[in-house]
C-alpha cells in the first residue's frame, strides 16, 4: 500500500468579503488561520475539541452569531469577524478577564507574553465597568514540575483540553473556587456571552482531577506551555527569568524518537558565571506537544570541556586499533555517517543493541510489503485516522507521540481503539469509551495480527491459505443457555365473597434449557478477551469509521519470530484499509538505522559512543574523551514523521567532536554539518545543506522542518506468512525492558528535573508482595534494584528500564528479547 | 675714593667671614626659594580668589617642605639621547651663576660674630660678600653667564621643546641683556661708580634721593629687562607650556629640574636688590629701619612680579624681539643721550 | 534647503555684541602709536587693579570661591545622576525592589544584571543585583522606567575605588535598614511627577 495521499476538498468562503479557499469541514477559526487572518480567541486550541471558555471567537457567519472555533465552514459562507455587536461582546469579556486578575505582571513569568495582556491591549480595554469581591485563591504545586498561581489563572481550560485532547492524561480539570455570585443587575445590563463567560469563570478554578493535590501524571508540562497566562509555570523556572531575556535556540527534542520541535531558552547562568544555561524549553505548542523529556531533560550538557590534547591523541590511537564502534541512538545522522565511513575505510564493526533489532526489523519489513519505510505518520493519524490499533507498544513509556496519537484520534475524531500489550495500563481505557484492551501474554503477537487480519482484512484478497488458518480458529458450538420464558397458568381460586372458583390466567416466569449455535474465535479468546462480548463491542467500535491506523513498536523488533512479524505486517497493509507506523525505539535510531550497516555481534578492541567500552567517548562527562552532548551540537535528527531535522547547539562546547577524530584518521570535511548533504541518497536523504533546512511551522500547522525522507514503493507480492505457535509464550514471573515514562537514557537521567529513579516498576499489587528490593536474575547475570510501585500498571509483569547504560539491561535481556523470564528475590 | 674710605671704617674682612657669608647666603637664598613658591602661589591664588596650598600645616606652610622632599626623593631621570654630561650639569650652571651673582649683591646688614662662639667668634660677616668695586657690572655679568643653563639644558636633553626653548633662551636673554645694560648704564653715570656700596651712599639723602625720580625711564625699562632677564611671565616664553611643553626643562625632573627653579627664583630676588638698591634708594647704612625698608623694597618687587602674572598675558616671541629691539633699546639709548647731556650741562 | 541656507549656523536670535577693537596698525608707525596709547592709557594698570580688587575681595570680603572639597560639598540638584540607591519601603522596611527586569531590559549600556528566584513566601527574589559601572552612562532610564520607585539615582559621585566591583551589588546600593528614617523620598529622575494623583483612572473596584 502506497503512502496515503490525502486529498482534502476544498471549498471557498468568504471573510470580511474576500474569498478564501479552505479545507472542507474545518472550524472558521482554524480557516482563517490558515490563510493568515486574525481572529480573536483565547481558548481555542488548533488541535484539540473546541471548549467555548472564552467566547471571544465571535464572529458573524451568514447572518448569525457563531463561535469561529466550534462552526464549520460551508461552501460560500459568508463571514464577518468584528461587527459592532461582536466588538461589543469582545471588549465586555476582555473586561471581564481583567476583573481582579493581579496586577502583578512586573513579576509575572509570562513578562510580557501574555494573551491576556494583548487581547486587552488589543480591544482597547481603557476602562473597566464591572465589580466583584475577589477569593483568596492559593498557589499549589501539583507534581514535582507544575506549578500553578490560580490567583493569575483565567480558567480558559486550555491547559485542562490539552491534558485531556492531546497527552491523554486528563490529569486536571476545572472545580469550584466558591467565589461570591454576581449581581443579578448584570444579567440585564452585560452582552450576553460576556455574562455567562464571567459566571463561569467566577465559579471555577483548576486543580488536579484525581482531587488529592497532586496530579500523577506523566509531567509533560504541555499544560505550561499552553497555559495563556502566567498561572502554571514549571516549578525550577518560576520567577527565575523574564522571557525576553531569554535567547531561542531551534532545536530537535534529543530523547525520545518523536522528534518534536522545540527552542532551547539560553541565558546566562548568574551574576557571577557568565556561561550561558539553558532555562527552560519551549515549544510551539498549537502545533506539536512535547513529551517530559523533550521539555525537563534539557540540561544535559556536557560542561566544562576544554580540548584536552592527550586524550584526542589516546581516542585517535583507540580508533586506529579498534575492532568495534559500540554506539546508541543518541546521535546524529552526521556522525553516524562518519561512524558508516570509518567503517567502510576501516573495517570497523559498528554495534548498537538499541537500534539492531529496529533495522532488522525494517529490512524485513521493506522486503515484505515493498514499502522504503512506513505508510503513515503520528501526525497524519491525528488529523485523519478514526481507529487505530496498537500493537507492542508500551503507549505510556516508549513513544510520547504515539500515545498522543492514539488519545487524540479518541478524541478529536470520535475514534476507536485497538491496545495490545501484555503490560495491563489502567491509563488506556481512559481514553475513550471505544478503547479496547487486551492483556494477551507474551508471545502472542503474531496471534495480534492475525486477529486483525481476521477483523479487518478483506478476505477477498487474504491467500487461501491464512483464510483457513484464520477460520480454523473459529468453532461453532452449541451451547447451552438457560432461557427465561413466561408461560401463561390458568388457575382456579375461590372467591371469598361468593364462595364461588373463578378462573384467573397468571404469568409465571420459567427456566428453560436451550441450545443455540454461537461462533466461537479463538484468537479473541487466545488474546484474553470474550468473544461474544467483543463482537457486540467491536460492531459498536466500527461504527462510521474510515481510516485506520496501526501502530506498531519495540515488542515486535524483539519478537523470536520478527520475520514473520514483518510479513503479517505487511499482508495486513495490503488486504486492510490500514496504514501503518512503526517507531523508531528512541531518539535518532531511525537516522541510524537507514545510514549505518550496524553488525550482530561486538568484537575485540572497542570504542564506546556514549556506552561502555574499552575507550569511551562520551558526552556525559564521563568518558577517557568529552564529546559534545545533543544540546551542544548542529546536526540531523531524522523522527516517527519521516522527516530529516536540523537541531542547533544551544551551549557552547570547546572540546573535540567526533569530526575531529575522523578528520585525522580518513580527512573529511571541516564541519560536522558538512556531512549533511553527503547523508546517502539511496536511503531517502537529500543532498541538501545543513544551513539550508528551513525550520518552521505554517500558520496551518502543516511541518515544514527540515524534509521529509523521499519513500519509494516496488510492487511485491503478498507474502507468504507463517503459523504462530500457540505455545511459544514466556511463562513464569516475566520482566519487560521498558523505562518510566520521562527517561530514555543517560542524558533524561543526568537532568535536574526528570526525577523518575532507576528501579523495578511494578503494578501496587505487585509491589506490596516484593518489598523494597529485589534482585533480579537472569540467565546472564543478575541486578538489584529498588521496587516503585505504578499505579497505572496492573498484572503481574515488571518493568525494568534501560536509560542507565552502565546497567547494561540490554545483555541481561540477551539482546534480542524484550521480555525475559526472571527469578525475582527480595534482597 | 670714597669706597676705600668707608671699608677702611670697618672691621677687616676676613676669608672665613666670607665664606660663612656665603653659606648664609645660600642657605637663607635657598629657603626663601622655596618660600618664594609657596607665596607665588598664594599670591596668585588670592588674586583668582582661591585659597592656594592649605592642606600641608598651617595655611599649608610645611607645602614647601613637602614640595623639597618630593624633589630630592624624585627619581633622576636622564633622557636616552641625552648628552648625559652637560644634561646633568646646566642646571648646576643656573643655580651657581644665581648664587654667584648675590656673592656681590648686599644682602642682610653686617655683624660679627660673638665672642663666645668656638672657631668663628669674633668673626666679621660682611654685608656684601665680596664687595667688588664693579659689582654691578660683575651682577650683570654673572646673570648673562645663567643664560648657559637653560641653553645647555635645551640642547642636550634631545627634545624638541627642549631645542626650542634654548633657541629662545639665547635669543630673549642675549636682546634683553642690551636693555639692562643700556637701561642701568644711565644711573651709573649719575653715581659715577659700579660699586653697590657707591649707589647706596648717593641715595642716602631719604626719599627725595632715590635715582628713580631722577631716571624714571631707567627704572621702568630695567624693571621690564629683569622680568625679561628672569624669566618671569609675561616674557616667561623659554617655558612657555602652552607652546612648548616646558621649554627648555622639559625632560627634567627631581632635583636637576628644582635647581632651575631655586635659580629663577634666586634671579628674581637678585633683580629685586638690584632694583631697589640702584634705583630705590637701597639701604640706610648701619641702621635696622635701613635693612627693613631694603627688605620691604625687595619684597615689593617679588610682588610685583607675582601680580604682573597673575594679571598679564604671555606676549609672542616676535612681540617680545620687536618691544626689546625696536621700542626698549632706542628708549634706552634716547634716555643715555638725555642724561649725558644732562650731566654734561 | 540650498547648500548655503544648510551651511548657515546662525540660526535662532543673534545676541552678540561687537567689541570697538578698532583697526589693526597699518604702517610701523602706527604701531608705534598704538604702543605708546596703550602704554599711557594704563590698560596694564587696569588689569593690575582688577587682580589686586579681586586679591582684597578674597581675602577680606569673604568672596573666596574654592571650596575645600572633601570637608565641604556643594550641594547637587535632585536631577543629578549618580550612583544609583536602591529604595526601601518605609513602612514595612523591605525593599521595593520586585525583580520585574525592567530596569535590565531597558538599560542601553547592557550593564545591569540580576538573579532572581522564588522565595519561600512564594513571592519574587532578587537574589543579586548589579550594575557594571565600567558600562553604566547614567543615563537615568532605568530610575525612570522603574515601576517601584525602587532604583533611583543617589547622590554619591565620587565613584572612585580600588576596584570595579565596587558598589555595585544590590547591598551596596540598598538604604542600609538602621538607616530608614534617613531615606528620602526621591524628587528627581524617575519619580512620579507630582500631579500624577490627577492623572489616575480609578477603577470600579469597591472592595
Amino acid at each position: 500500500m502506497s503512502e496515503v495521499q490525502t486529498v482534502e476538498t476544498m471549498i471557498t468562503i468568504k471573510i470580511d468579503g474576500i474569498e478564501y479557499r479552505v479545507k472542507e469541514g474545518e472550524y472558521i477559526l482554524n480557516a482563517a488561520r490558515a490563510n493568515d487572518i486574525f481572529i480573536p480567541a483565547i481558548c481555542y486550541l488548533t488541535r484539540c475539541s473546541p471548549t467555548l471558555a472564552c467566547r471571544i471567537c465571535l464572529v458573524e457567519a451568514d447572518g448569525k452569531q457563531v463561535y469561529a472555533c466550534n462552526a464549520k465552514v460551508k461552501e460560500g459562507m459568508e463571514v464577518t469577524i468584528d461587527t459592532p455587536a461582536i466588538l461589543e461582546e469582545r471588549r465586555a469579556i476582555m473586561e471581564v478577564y481583567d476583573v481582579n486578575h493581579p496586577l502583578q505582571c512586573g513579576v509575572c513569568d509570562k513578562s510580557g507574553e501574555c494573551e491576556l495582556q494583548n487581547y486587552t491591549l488589543e480591544l482597547a480595554v481603557d476602562s473597566q465597568s464591572y465589580m466583584i469581591p475577589d477569593t483568596k485563591r492559593e498557589t499549589a504545586n501539583w507534581s514535582s514540575v507544575l506549578h500553578y498561581d490560580a490567583g493569575l489563572c483565567i480558567v480558559c481550560e486550555r491547559c485542562t483540553t490539552i491534558c485531556k485532547d492531546m497527552i491523554g492524561d486528563a490529569a486536571i480539570t476545572t472545580v469550584k473556587r466558591g467565589g461570591a455570585a454576581l449581581d443579578k443587575g448584570y444579567k440585564e445590563t452585560m452582552p450576553k456571552d460576556a455574562y455567562s463567560m464571567w459566571n463561569k469563570l467566577q465559579k471555577s478554578v483548576i486543580a488536579p482531577s484525581n482531587g488529592t493535590g497532586e496530579t500523577n501524571c506523566s509531567d509533560c508540562g504541555e499544560c505550561i506551555a499552553v497555559c495563556p497566562v502566567g498561572a502554571l509555570a514549571s516549578r525550577d523556572f518560576v520567577y527565575s527569568s523574564n522571557a525576553w531575556d531569554l535567547t531561542r535556540v531551534p532545536a530537535v527534542a534529543a530523547h525520545s524518537s518523536g522528534g518534536e520541535q522545540i527552542y532551547y531558552e539560553i541565558k546566562p547562568t548568574s551574576i557571577e558565571d557568565r556561561s550561558p544555561k539553558i532555562y527552560r524549553v519551549t515549544n510551539e505548542w498549537a502545533y506539536v506537544s512535547l513529551d517530559g523529556s523533550a521539555r525537563f531533560a534539557y540540561d544535559f550538557e556536557n560542561r566544562d570541556v576544554y580540548k584536552n590534547e592527550v586524550a584526542f591523541n589516546a581516542a585517535v590511537e583507540a580508533f586506529q586499533k579498534a575492532k568495534t564502534i559500540r554506539f546508541n541512538s543518541m546521535i546524529t545522522n552526521e556522525e553516524a555517517l562518519m561512524l558508516q565511513t570509518l567503517k567502510e575505510k576501516m573495517g570497523i564493526k559498528l554495534y548498537n543493541p538499541e537500534v539492531r533489532a529496529f533495522q532488522k526489523f525494517l529490512k524485513y519489513y521493506q522486503a515484505a510489503s515493498g514499502n522504503s519505510l512506513w505508510t503513515t505518520d503520528t501526525d497524519k493519524i491525528m488529523k485523519k485516522s478514526d481507529f487505530v490499533i496498537s500493537v507492542g507498544v508500551a503507549l505510556r513509556n516508549d513513544s510520547p507521540a504515539m500515545k498522543y496519537a492514539f488519545n487524540n484520534v479518541q478524541k478529536l475524531n470520535k475514534g476507536a481503539g485497538l491496545y495490545f500489550h501484555p503490560v495491563g495500563d489502567t491509563l488506556i481505557p481512559t481514553f475513550g469509551k471505544n478503547v479496547e484492551i487486551f492483556e494477551h501474554q507474551v508471545g502472542h503477537e503474531e496471534a495480534v495480527l492475525y486477529f486483525v487480519l481476521d477483523f479487518f482484512a478483506d478476505k477477498e484478497k487474504l491467500p487461501n491459505e491464512v483464510k483457513t488458518y484464520i477460520d480454523s480458529f473459529k468453532k461453532t458450538r452449541t451451547k447451552v443457555i438457560i432461557d427465561k420464558i413466561e408461560i401463561e397458568v390458568k388457575e382456579l381460586v375461590r372467591n371469598e365473597e361468593s364462595g364461588e372458583e373463578e378462573e384467573i390466567i397468571k404469568k409465571v416466569t420459567e427456566e428453560v434449557e436451550k441450545e443455540i449455535t454461537v461462533t466461537h474465535n479463538g484468537l479473541i479468546e487466545l488474546l484474553g478477551a470474550d468473544t461474544s462480548d467483543f463482537e457486540t463491542t467491536f460492531e459498536k467500535m466500527m461504527k462510521k469509521k474510515e481510516s485506520f491506523s496501526m501502530l506498531l513498536g519495540e515488542d515486535l523488533y524483539y519478537h523470536h519470530n520478527t520475520e514473520n512479524i514483518a510479513k503479517l505486517i505487511a499482508l495486513i497493509e495490503k488486504t486492510c484499509d490500514i496504514d501503518v507506523v512503526i517507531t523508531p525505539p528512541k531518539s535518532n535510531a531511525l537516522g541510524v538505522a537507514l545510514i549505518c550497516d550496524l553488525d550482530d555481534e561486538q568484537s575485540g578492541y572497542t570504542v564506546g559512543y556514549n556506552e561502555n567500552a574499552d575507550f569511551i567517548l562520551s558526552a556525559l562527562g564521563t568518558g577517557d574523551l568529552d564529546i559534545p552532548a545533543l544540546n551542544q551540537q548542529e546536526g540531523t535528527l531524522c523522527n516517527i514523521g519521516k522527516r530529516v531535522l536540523p537541531t542547533n547547539a544551544a551551549l557552547p562546547y570547546e572540546g573535540y567532536e567526533l569530526n575531529d577524530i575522523v578528520k585525522v584518521l580518513i580527512g573529511g570535511p571541516e564541519l560536522t554539518v558538512d556531512w549533511t548533504s553527503k547523508l546517502p541518497k539511496e536511503k531517502g536523504f537529500k543532498a541538501i545543506a545543513f544551513d539550508a533546512l528551513p525550520n518552521t511551522f505554517s500558520n496551518a500547522g502543516v511541518d515544514n522542518r527540515g524534509y521529509r525522507l523521499e519513500t519509494h514503493t516496488i510492487d511485491v507480492a503478498l507474502p507468504e506468512v507463517e503459523k504462530f505457535d500457540e505455545d511459544a509464550t514466556l511463562q513464569g514471573q516475566i520482566a519487560y525492558r521498558c523505562n518510566p515514562a520521562r527517561q530514555f537514557n543517560d542524558f533524561t537521567y543526568k537532568c535536574h528535573e526528570i526525577f523518575e529513579p532507576f528501579g523495578l516498576y511494578a503494578s501496587e499489587e505487585k509491589a506490596k508482595t516484593l518489598g523494597e528490593r529485589v534482585e533480579v536474575i537472569f540467565e546472564n547475570g543478575s541486578i538489584v534494584l529498588d521496587v516503585i510501585a505504578d499505579a497505572k500498571i496492573t498484572g503481574d509483569i515488571v518493568k525494568i528500564p534501560d536509560f542507565i547504560a552502565e546497567k547494561d539491561v540490554y545483555t541481561l535481556f540477551g539482546d534480542t528479547a524484550r521480555y525475559q523470564t526472571v527469578t525475582l528475590r527480595k534482597v | 675714593m670714597e669706597t676705600t674710605t668707608l671699608v677702611e671704617n670697618l672691621p677687616h674682612v676676613t676669608s672665613l667671614g666670607v665664606i660663612i657669608k656665603a653659606i648664609i647666603i645660600l642657605a637663607i637664598i635657598s629657603a626663601l626659594a622655596g618660600f618664594g613658591t609657596y607665596i607665588e602661589r598664594k599670591v596668585l591664588a588670592f588674586m583668582q580668589r582661591r585659597l592656594g596650598p592649605m592642606h600641608v600645616g598651617p595655611y599649608g606652610l610645611l607645602q614647601i617642605a613637602a614640595d623639597g622632599i618630593k624633589l630630592f626623593t624624585k627619581e633622576d631621570i636622564i633622557p636616552q639621547n641625552a648628552n648625559k654630561l652637560i644634561f646633568m650639569v646646566a642646571p648646576i650652571i643656573t643655580a651657581a651663576t644665581a648664587f654667584i651673582a648675590l656673592s656681590s649683591v648686599p644682602v642682610f646688614p653686617d655683624f660679627t660674630i660673638p665672642s663666645w662662639m668656638p672657631i668663628i667668634g669674633d668673626t666679621f660677616v660682611p654685608a656684601i660678600a665680596s664687595d667688588l668695586n664693579v659689582g654691578i657690572l660683575f651682577v650683570l655679568g654673572m646673570m648673562a653667564a645663567g643664560l648657559y643653563g637653560p641653553l645647555l639644558a635645551g640642547m642636550s636633553q634631545a627634545n624638541k621643546w627642549g631645542i626650542i626653548g634654548a633657541a629662545r633662551t639665547a635669543v630673549q636673554f642675549l636682546s634683553y641683556e642690551v636693555v639692562t645694560g643700556l637701561s642701568i648704564l644711565a644711573p651709573i653715570m649719575l653715581v659715577g661708580s659700579l660699586s653697590f656700596v657707591d649707589f647706596n651712599q648717593y641715595q642716602s639723602g631719604g626719599i627725595g634721593d632715590w635715582i628713580v625720580w631722577k631716571q624714571p625711564v631707567a627704572f621702568i625699562l630695567f624693571l621690564i629687562a629683569g622680568f625679561a632677564e628672569t624669566n618671569r611671565t609675561p616674557f616667561d616664553l623659554l617655558e612657555h607650556e602652552a607652546e612648548i611643553v616646558s621649554g627648555y626643562a622639559t625632560e627634567y625632573s627631581g632635583m636637576r629640574w628644582g635647581m632651575f627653579f631655586i635659580g629663577e627664583y634666586a634671579n628674581m630676588i637678585t633683580i629685586s636688590i638690584i632694583a631697589a638698591v640702584v634705583f630705590l634708594g637701597g639701604y640706610n647704612e648701619a641702621s635696622a629701619i635701613g635693612w627693613l625698608t631694603i627688605m620691604l623694597k625687595v619684597a615689593f618687587f617679588f610682588f610685583l612680579m607675582l601680580w604682573v602674572r597673575a594679571s598679564w598675558p604671555h606676549i609672542r616671541p616676535d612681540q617680545l624681539m620687536w618691544l626689546c629691539w625696536k621700542v626698549l633699546m632706542p628708549i634706552a639709548v634716547v634716555n643715555i643721550l638725555i642724561t649725558a647731556i644732562a650731566i654734561m650741562v | 534647503m540650498s547648500l548655503e541656507q544648510f551651511k548657515n549656523r546662525n540660526v535662532g536670535t543673534q545676541r552678540y555684541t561687537m567689541l570697538d577693537l578698532g583697526k589693526d596698525p597699518q604702517t610701523p608707525w602706527c604701531k608705534v602709536r598704538q604702543v605708546i596709547r596703550r602704554t599711557f592709557k594704563g590698560d596694564l594698570l587696569v588689569g593690575l587693579w582688577v587682580t589686586m580688587r579681586e586679591m582684597f575681595n578674597a581675602l577680606f570680603r569673604g568672596n573666596m570661591a574654592t571650596l575645600k572639597y572633601p570637608y565641604e560639598k556643594l550641594p547637587i540638584s535632585p536631577r543629578y545622576r549618580a550612583i544609583h540607591d536602591m529604595l526601601r519601603l518605609l513602612e514595612s522596611g523591605h525593599y521595593r525592589c520586585i525583580g520585574c527586569g525592567l530596569c535590565e531590559k531597558i538599560c542601553i549600556s547592557n550593564c545591569i544584571t540580576m538573579d532572581t528566584r522564588y522565595d519561600e513566601n512564594q513571592r519574587k527574589e532578587v537574589s543579586e543585583y548589579t550594575i557594571n559601572f565600567g558600562r553604566c552612562i547614567f543615563c537615568g532610564y532605568c530610575a525612570e522606567v522603574c515601576p517601584e520607585l525602587a532604583i533611583v539615582h543617589g547622590a554619591r559621585y565620587e565613584n572612585a575605588s580600588e576596584q570595579r566591583a565596587s558598589f555595585s551589588l544590590f547591598e551596596d546600593m540598598l538604604t542600609p535598614i538602621d538607616k530608614l528614617n534617613l531615606q528620602k523620598e526621591y524628587p528627581g529622575f524617575g519619580a512620579v511627577s507630582p500631579d500624577a494623583d490627577e492623572n489616575i483612572k480609578q477603577t470600579p473596584l469597591a472592595y
